[in-house]
């Protein structure tokens, strides 16, 4: 268990600066989640956590302890790849018990150890396979049992669940969180997936091209996204953003009658809505109207995309499951004006 | 479907299997056959004599040398340059400086045949000129200079060094080819969980080096097979068949002493000896297919 | 591989690895130095026992002597005629039994695979005897084609052990995809899977021509007149001719051994992706 603090930390290859200045201070057993556009530097900073690439400035402190210069075997920290990067020469109990034997560990030791893990994992039937012999999610569980048998002090997932079906990367993900309450460890954990970030983080960090957006638990984002980047990164469907222009008193939006500038909102140049906080009025008390050009139905829920006359692009809208709406029938709209976010030109929120 | 399988297999596999039969599985058996006769090579009349030819063998004082020499030259042949060649290729692989020319440097010698290689070691050995000698005259004076192939306790190994030169660097292609399929996280797991680099190595690296494993050694035995060549060439089997092997005692015998039906004879104890060989090879071949699919 | 050396400490591994290398590359070089050297000297300063040292001056007739010679040009063209339509045809069958075995597995196919794979395992004097009576008795003897043939069939056994391997990577959904198509199966082959293999086809034609270009047993056992000799049996009649002509066979080693150190200079980046995609699965 241990806090994991990075300061200024940064990080080129060649000429190429990709971690461009990191703070970040994660307590002890904390579940840390990080997500970003692809490239912005993600795997990066897990991979200089764990000692695979050097940092080129900046530290890292583990329990307060600088290990900048640590190599990754005396970190005390398990990494689970995306690959799994099981020994495919190995059965599941060796690539389990690998580096308990690489410190020759006692035998007895090692497969008590084994066992309980495997027990724990449900692999208990699995050890003497190898892993080409075994299914995604059994071949992650391995990988994730060589992470927890040593005890470390943190553990890194970079996006362990990506390469599973829908129904047995939600079952792993419920392992996870089970392992993460059990253990207690401080875990940090890249991912794609907007629901793995909101469920099982304590605190999600927005990473973009190689910086910190923001770093907030999951309800605080979003809420109150600080800028218009995490704004439109957090929340699926993402949000939608409509240009706005302040005139005197008057706010401009087009496809939407002026209405007067919200207190401290001056200088606004968009108005950001999620499609939750659109909701369809008969036509009187509307904000908006359009015509639905798209309708997707996934079942508890149902998403349509609006043209308004006016506005650049389609709005989207959450709908309850069982609408009557259809392709090219109009549409009222009213936003829900107290969630509504402004930003201002350089994209901070007013 | 299963029909247009059984047409196609029969079509694709006419041409290969025809020729294959033809041209090494009848020869193969008329060689046993042989092997039961006393053939002298030219004479169409030769009789059956039943297992005369295996039961001389036993009291073949020059046989059981030559086997012997046949087990050293195979197992040499084989355990010398392959790991010399995974040598090259662990030191090749760590992307030093001027790596594709060595590599080419190393691997020049395959280019060439055992007729030029051979040669060029004669050289190398003569006793009064060779380089080796005067290498060795240049540092210890005169004292360990030696006829290295024309004594019968050097002759052998002296050929062994030649033809390790020869194919190591064949070893080492195939062996940095399969470090560069080493996928990339395993060999960071290791770093992760603390692997000496000789754990790296030893846990790691060459278990998953198995398959390129199996096509060097196939490789060799093959080579190590026709390494008749090289020791015709360079010693002809002496000095007092010190070098000689059963592929060269089976050509004295059937070519130089028209002794064909005992000379097939040898040849089969040659073939069993190696069937055992692939025996082996094939049982490790199963676990790594077991392993890698 | 990663270095495992303390990070941001110097780090002595590159440079030791490097002089190492350079030590061995130079010990590699040696021999075929003395190839060279043989060929800038005259037959008669080596037989004297100077061949080791650096010439004073380069003596390029023994090159002049070989390219000038008829018989060498025979030897070379005879080299040529057998190594490439032994190569092509070796490399074509094994394709042929190797996509079978991959693709087309039915009951038994492995033992024979086993069987055809085993051909490769034994030493090829053991049927020395009997190809000789048979292709006497074809009256080809002291003609290539006996040299062509068993070229190829001995070839057979490792074309189809690697095109096997080679194949089996290819996924098996494309084959079924380009049968749905309405391709045959010879034409899954050629326009499919073998433009998919060309690094192993590339692999597999480097050292079944060096095999074949640099064979000596078989063109001495079914050739006897000179024009029908290959280039490694006439570095060896040199001998006869002039006792042992030591310079010109230096300079007609080197000649003959240009063919395939080019072949491999070519496929040279072939060879890991031909490698790594037949022989090193996983
Ligand atoms: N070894 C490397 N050499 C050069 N550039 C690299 C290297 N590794 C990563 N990069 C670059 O660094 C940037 C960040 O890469 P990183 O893998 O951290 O992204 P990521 O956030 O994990 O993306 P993804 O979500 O797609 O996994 C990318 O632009 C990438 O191209
Ligand atoms: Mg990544």
């Amino acid at each position: 268990m241990a806090r994991v603090q990075l300061s200024d930390l940064r990080k080129s290859f060649g000429q190429v600066q990709v971690i461009k200045g990191l703070d970040l201070d994660i307590a002890d057993g904390e579940f840390v989640v990080f997500v970003g556009p692809s490239g912005c530097g993600k795997s990066t900073t897990l991979r200089i956590i764990a000692g695979l690439e050097d940092a080129t400035s900046g530290a890292i402190r583990l329990d307060g302890r600088d290990v900048t210069r640590t190599r990754p075997a005396d970190r005390g920290i398990a990494m689970v790849f995306q690959s799994y990067a099981l020994f495919p020469h190995m059965t599941v109990a060796d690539n389990i018990g690998f580096g308990l034997q690489l410190q020759k560990q006692d035998r007895a030791l090692i497969s008590r150890r084994v066992a309980e893990v495997a027990e724990t994992l449900h692999l208990t039937p699995l050890l003497t396979r190898y892993p080409r012999e075994l299914s995604g999610g059994q071949r992650q569980r391995v990988a994730i049992g060589r992470a927890i048998i040593r005890n470390p002090r943190v553990f890194l997932f970079d996006e362990p669940l990506s390469n599973l079906d829908a129904a047995l990367r939600v079952q792993m993900r419920l392992e996870i969180a089970r392992l993460h309450q059990g253990l207690g460890a401080t875990m940090v954990y890249v991912t794609h997936d907007q629901v793995e970030a909101m469920t099982l983080a304590d605190r999600i960090v927005v990473f973009n091209d190689g910086r910190i957006e923001q770093v907030g638990s999951p309800m605080d984002l979003y809420e109150h996204p600080e800028n218009r980047f995490v704004a439109g990164f957090i929340g699926a469907p993402a949000m939608n953003f409509l240009p706005v222009r302040v005139l005197g008193t008057q706010l401009e939006v087009p496809g939407m009658a002026t209405i007067p500038v919200p207190p401290g909102k001056e200088a606004a140049t968009e108005l950001g809505i999620r499609p939750e906080h659109l909701h369809v009025v008969d036509g009187l008390s509307a904000d908006l109207s359009g015509e639905v050009e798209l309708i997707e139905r996934l079942g508890a829920e149902t998403y349509a995309y609006v043209r308004v006359p006016g506005l650049p692009l389609d709005l989207t809208v959450r709908l309850p499951g069982e609408t009557a709406l259809r392709a090219r029938s109009s549409i009222a709209l009213k936003i829900d004006w107290t969630r509504a976010k402004w930003f201002n030109a350089s994209g901070r929120v007013l | 479907m299963e029909q247009h399988n059984r047409f196609w297999r029969v079509v694709l596999l006419a041409a290969p299997l025809g020729v294959f039969g033809i041209f090494v599985l009848w020869p193969l058996f008329s060689s046993f056959y042989y092997s039961l006769t006393d053939w002298n090579g030219f004479d169409p009349n030769y009789s059956f004599v039943g297992f005369d030819n295996f039961a001389k063998i036993a009291s073949d004082r020059l046989f059981l040398q030559a086997a012997i020499n046949t087990a050293i030259w195979m197992v040499a042949a084989i355990v010398l340059p392959t790991t010399l060649g995974l040598a090259l290729a662990l030191l090749l692989d760590s992307r030093v400086l001027g790596a594709r020319v060595f590599k080419s440097i190393f691997y020049l010698p395959i280019c060439l045949s055992a007729v030029i290689v051979g040669q060029i070691w004669i050289w190398i050995y003569q006793a009064d000129w060779g380089l080796l000698n005067t290498i060795i005259t240049e540092v210890t004076g005169e004292k360990y200079k030696y006829a290295w192939l024309a004594k019968p306790d050097t002759a052998l190994w002296s050929v062994i060094v030649a033809w390790s030169w020869q194919q190591t660097g064949l070893a080492m292609v195939i062996y940095l080819a399969g470090l560069t399929a080493i996928p990339g996280d395993l060999l960071e797991v290791c770093e992760i969980e603390g692997a000496t680099p000789w754990q790296r190595f030893r846990r790691v690296v060459l278990p998953l080096l198995a398959p390129s494993t199996v096509v060097v050694v196939a490789l060799s035995v093959i080579n190590s097979l026709k390494g008749f060549d090289i020791l015709y060439i360079m010693t002809g089997g002496g000095p007092f068949n010190s070098s000689d092997t059963l592929a060269m005692h089976m050509y004295n015998e059937s070519f130089k002493k028209y002794l064909m039906g005992y000379g097939a004879a040898i040849s089969v104890v040659l073939f069993l000896i190696a069937m055992a060989i692939i025996g082996l090879y094939f049982r490790q071949l199963r676990k790594v297919d077991r392993i890698y699919g | 591989m990663a270095d495992l050396a303390p990070q941001g400490r110097f780090n002595p591994w590159p440079a030791t690895i490097f002089v190492i290398l350079c030590v061995l590359a130079v010990l590699f070089l040696l021999p075929t130095v003395g190839v060279l050297l043989s060929s800038v000297k005259t037959t008669r300063d080596i037989s004297m026992g100077d061949l080791w040292s650096l010439p004073a001056s380069l003596y390029l007739g023994n090159f002049a002597e070989v390219l000038g010679n008829p018989a060498v040009h025979r030897y070379f063209l005879n080299t040529v005629l057998v190594t490439l339509p032994a190569t092509a045809v070796s490399i074509t069958l094994g394709a042929l039994a190797g996509y079978v075995f991959a693709k087309l597995p039915f009951r038994g196919s492995n033992a024979l695979f086993l069987i055809i794979v085993a051909g490769m395992f034994f030493p090829p004097q053991v049927i020395l005897v009997p190809l000789f009576r048979m292709f006497n008795g074809m009256g080809l003897i002291d003609t290539l084609w006996p040299v062509i043939i068993v070229h190829s069939a001995l070839g057979l056994p490792i074309c189809a052990l690697m095109m096997r391997n080679f194949f089996a990577t290819v996924p098996n959904a494309l084959r079924e995809a380009a049968i749905m198509e309405g391709a045959s199966e010879w034409q899954v082959l050629t326009r499919v899977v073998l433009p998919l293999s060309l690094p192993a086809l590339a692999v597999l034609a480097t050292l079944q021509f060096t095999w074949i270009w640099n064979d000596f047993l078989w063109p001495l056992i079914f050739t006897q007149s000179d024009d029908k000799r290959t280039i490694m049996i006439g570095i060896v009649n040199l001998k006869g001719q002039y006792s042992v002509a030591w310079g010109v066979q230096g300079a007609l080693s080197l000649v003959a051994s240009l063919p395939t150190l080019l072949v491999f200079l070519f496929f040279q980046r072939f060879f890991i992706k031909g490698m790594t995609m037949g022989a090193v699965k996983g």
